[in-house]
């Protein structure tokens, strides 16, 4: 990354624009914070109802999503590892895992939605699971729906920076003394897994 | 600058956490259930802030943008569960057009 006129040098450049991602990362989880505080206001209310909802969910597609996503962030790590080492073409091949754990991530939600959705498993008023009554249960399904496809698409834009960090990557463009484009893709991608860590055990493990 | 080695430690410990997680709320179930898998994902969030996001070796006006943010979310949190938690007793005061 070259100097940009207003800084003294890239070092200073650099602090300024990981403070700018903290900030942003720090925007994405107020996003989310909405969304879990209406599950905390709702939980609360319909605590049997949800019981009965999560019983439905897919424990197994959950469970073994939770270990796609943090072996995909030890994968991201090593990339970056990868790069302070000069070791060009590891790091792409760490992006490139990353970026196949992330598609397995969308491809195993995508087979769960599908399922679901067969079952009558729906948000909002499309709801039509015959084995629970809608009162309280719809509202854990919408919440369901909501909170992982705002995940969901997160991963997938994340899948999508990665491709081109890899692209970069394998261009040359990271060196060991600066690869800050590098490092904030890894930031964002840490986040994602960050938001499931909290995602799994609410909407899992409650069953 | 951590190894590889470290990596692979945070890794395994977050594999492990998960696990136990997975473990604990089959065996307790419930509340106590839900209270104990957020305690163990508030542990793992923080494993992945500190170890891979490297957020401890950051300047400290940087850790701050992001406790506050985490702040928030508490207070967010919280405070929709103290309303949802006080309906009760305000229904004792009030008639469902919300008149005293």
């Amino acid at each position: 990354m070259s100097l940009a006129p207003q800084y003294d040098s890239l070092a200073r450049q650099h602090a300024t624009a990981r403070l700018g991602m903290w900030v942003f990362l720090g925007s994405e989880v107020l996003l989310f914070a909405g969304l879990f505080a209406l599950y905390a206001a709702y939980r609360f209310t319909y605590p049997a109802e949800f019981h009965a909802a999560a019983g439905h969910a897919n424990l197994a597609i959950g469970t073994i999503n939770t270990y796609v996503l943090l072996t995909s962030s030890l994968t991201m790590a090593l990339a970056i590892h990868a790069t302070r080492n000069g070791q060009r073409r590891r790091t792409v091949a760490f992006l490139l895992a990353t970026i196949a754990l992330g598609l397995a991530f969308d491809a195993l939600k995508a087979v769960e939605y599908a399922e679901h959705l067969a079952e009558g498993l729906a948000p909002g008023r499309a709801y039509a699971f015959a084995a629970l009554p809608a009162h309280g249960v719809a509202l854990y399904v919408t919440l369901y729906y909501l909170m992982t496809g705002l995940h969901a698409l997160h991963v997938t834009g994340g899948v999508v920076l990665l491709a081109w960090l890899a692209w970069r990557a394998q261009r040359g463009d990271f060196t060991p003394e600066s690869h800050l484009t590098l490092e904030l893709g890894g930031l964002y991608w840490h986040l994602v897994d960050l938001v499931w860590i909290f995602l799994w055990p609410l909407l899992y493990l409650i069953g | 600058m951590p190894s590889t080695r470290s990596y692979l430690i945070v890794w395994a410990e977050l594999v492990a956490l998960a696990t136990i997680t997975l473990f604990a709320s089959r065996a307790l179930g419930g509340g106590w259930g839900l209270i104990v898998a957020a305690a163990i994902a508030v542990a793992k969030a923080a494993l992945v802030v500190t170890r891979f996001m490297h957020l401890t070796r950051e300047r400290p006006a940087l850790r701050l943008v992001f406790a506050i943010a985490v702040g928030f979310v508490a207070i967010l949190v919280l405070g929709v569960l103290a309303d949802v938690g006080a309906r009760d007793a305000a229904s004792a005061y009030v008639d469902e057009l919300g008149r005293p």
